[in-house]
C-alpha cells in the first residue's frame, strides 16, 4: 500500500490497479467466452431456419420462430463486438493506472525520503492530478462496460423467450417435433450458458463500489 | 492500439506476435514482442518497455489470458527490453523472469526481487513450457554481453533478440520480411554498431546454421521466414561488426 506522507492527498491509497487488472482480465476471459458462445448461436439459427423450411407446413410457428432467432442472434453478434471494444479499452486503462500508481509511489517515496522536497512534492502532485484523470476515464470505462453488459443481459432475456416458444412450437411439428425439439432446446441451453456468464460478471468486484 | 497476430499454430502450440503500434510516442523503438503458447500457458519473450506495458497487455489480452502467463524471457537487460518487468509483476508477482545470470542483480533496478529472476548459466538452458522443450541459446555479445536466444525446435522457430532487427520506415507494416535485399538495407547499420563482436557474431551463425529454422524472429521489424533464414545468416556472417566511427 502507499505510505501516507501527510503532504499528499489521503486518496491515494485508493483500491490498487494490480488487483483491478487481475479482475479485468477475468472479466476479458469471460466476455471471450460468451462471444465463442455467441457464435455458436448464429450457426445455430441457420441449422433452425434449415429445418423449418424443410418441415414446412407442418411447423409453420416454428419457422417464424426461427427467423426471429435468426435476427437475435445478429443482434447478439453485433453486440458482442461491441462489447469486445469496450473491455479492450477497460483491459488497457486500467493497465495505465497501474503504470500511475508504480510512479507514484516511487514519487512518494522519495518525497517522504528527502523530508518534503519542494520539486518532488509539484512532480507528485503532478503525477497524482494525471492519476486522476485516469482514473475518471477509468470511471466512465466501468459505467460503459455495465451499460453494454445491462444491453447484452436485456436481448438475451429476449432470446431466452424466443427460445422457450421454440420449444413449445416444436411440439406441434409433427414428424419434425423430435428435431425441431433438439435445436430449440440446444439454442435454450447455449441462451442460459450466456445467461450464467452475464451473472458471474456482475458480481464482479471490479463494478463494486470503493 | 498494438495488434496480436498468430504466425504458427500446430493445435494448442502457438506463437503470437504482438506488433506495430501506431499510437506509440515517436522517441520510442518500435519493438516486437513474443508469445510462445503451449496446452495453455503462455512464455512471453522480451516484454518491453514500461510506456508501452499497457499496449502490450491489452493486446496480449485480446488473445491470451495474461493469468496463464508461466514466465517471462528476457533476452538481455536493455529499457526495451524489461523496463515492465516491475508492471508484469504487479499484476503476477509470482511471474519468473528467465534471464543471463550476468544481470540478475541489474534487472532488479527495474523491480522485482531475488525470487523473481531464474539466471541462465552462459552455455544455455532448457526451459520447459507446459511440456514444450524451449532451448535458451547463447549469442553473447550480440549486442549485450550476457545474451540469450530462444529456440522451439518443434515449431521451427528462432527468436533472435536484436539480432535481424530492421529500423522500418513507418509505412513498412508486413509482419514478415517480403523484399530481403531492399529489408536487409534498414539493418545493416544497425547490426555494424550494436553487435560488438565478430567472433561472437561467427560463433552464433555456426551454432544456428545448424539449427532448423522456418522463421527467425526479431524483438524491432519483420519476422524473416523460409530461404530469407538462411540469406540472413549468410549476410550477418560476411558483415563486419563492431564499428562506430569516433
Ligand atoms: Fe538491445
Ligand atoms: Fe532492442
Amino acid at each position: 500500500m502507499i505510505p501516507d506522507s501527510g503532504t499528499t492527498p489521503r486518496s491515494l491509497a485508493h483500491r490498487s490497479a494490480g488487483q483491478d487488472l487481475v479482475r479485468i482480465v477475468q472479466i476479458n476471459e469471460e466476455i471471450k467466452s460468451i462471444v465463442a458462445v455467441a457464435f455458436k448461436i448464429n450457426i445455430m439459427a441457420l441449422n433452425a431456419i434449415f429445418l423449418a423450411k424443410r418441415a414446412g407446413s407442418t411447423a409453420l410457428g416454428f419457422g417464424v420462430l426461427s427467423n426471429e432467432l435468426r435476427v437475435f442472434s445478429q443482434d447478439l453478434k453485433n453486440a458482442m463486438g461491441g462489447l469486445s471494444g469496450v473491455i479492450h479499452k477497460a483491459v488497457s486503462d486500467v493497465s495505465v493506472l497501474l503504470q500511475d500508481q508504480r510512479m507514484l509511489r516511487l514519487l512518494q517515496e522519495a518525497e517522504v525520503r528527502s523530508g518534503g522536497n519542494i520539486r518532488v512534492r509539484e512532480a507528485l502532485r503532478a503525477r497524482y492530478d494525471r492519476m486522476e484523470a485516469h482514473r475518471a476515464n477509468l470511471a466512465l470505462q466501468r459505467r460503459q462496460l455495465q451499460l453494454v453488459l445491462g444491453n447484452v443481459a436485456q436481448l438475451v432475456e429476449l432470446g431466452g423467450v424466443l427460445a422457450k416458444s421454440a420449444k413449445i412450437e416444436a411440439a406441434y411439428g409433427q414428424a419434425f417435433s423430435s428435431s425441431l425439439s433438439q435445436v430449440s432446446g440446444e439454442f435454450d441451453g447455449v441462451v442460459e450458458e450466456i445467461r450464467r456468464s452475464l451473472g458471474h460478471l456482475n458480481k464482479s468486484e471490479f463494478f463494486s463500489s470503493r | 492500439m498494438k495488434a496480436t497476430q498468430c504466425f504458427f499454430q500446430d493445435g494448442e502450440h502457438k506463437w503470437l506476435a504482438i506488433v506495430r503500434d501506431p499510437e506509440r510516442p515517436d522517441a520510442l523503438i518500435d519493438t516486437n514482442e513474443y508469445l510462445v503458447a503451449y496446452n495453455g500457458a503462455g512464455l512471453l519473450l522480451d516484454p518491453g518497455g514500461a510506456e508501452v506495458f499497457p499496449a502490450v497487455f491489452s493486446a496480449l489480452s485480446a488473445e491470451f489470458d495474461p493469468a496463464a502467463l508461466a514466465g517471462l524471457f528476457a533476452s538481455h537487460q536493455d529499457p526495451d527490453i524489461i523496463s515492465s518487468l516491475a508492471l508484469w509483476l504487479e499484476f503476477n508477482p509470482k511471474l519468473p523472469c528467465y534471464v543471463s545470470w550476468l544481470w540478475a542483480s541489474f534487472i532488479p533496478h527495474f523491480g522485482g526481487s531475488a525470487e523473481s529472476f531464474v539466471s541462465i548459466p552462459d552455455e544455455g538452458m532448457e526451459i520447459n513450457l507446459n511440456g514444450l522443450p524451449l532451448q535458451a541459446v547463447p549469442a553473447h555479445y550480440l549486442h549485450s554481453s550476457g545474451n540469450f536466444h530462444l529456440y522451439d525446435a518443434r515449431a521451427r522457430v528462432l527468436f533472435s533478440g536484436d539480432v535481424g532487427a530492421a529500423l522500418l520506415p513507418s509505412k513498412t507494416d508486413g509482419l514478415f520480411v517480403e523484399n530481403f535485399d531492399a529489408h536487409i538495407r534498414h539493418a545493416e547499420a544497425f547490426h555494424r554498431r550494436w553487435m560488438g563482436s565478430n567472433e561472437a557474431k561467427r560463433a552464433w551463425c555456426e551454432r544456428v546454421s545448424r539449427l532448423s529454422i522456418d522463421m527467425l524472429c526479431p524483438q524491432h521489424g519483420a519476422i524473416y521466414q523460409g530461404p530469407d533464414v538462411e540469406r540472413f545468416i549468410n549476410w550477418f556472417d560476411g558483415l563486419r561488426v563492431g564499428v562506430a566511427v569516433g
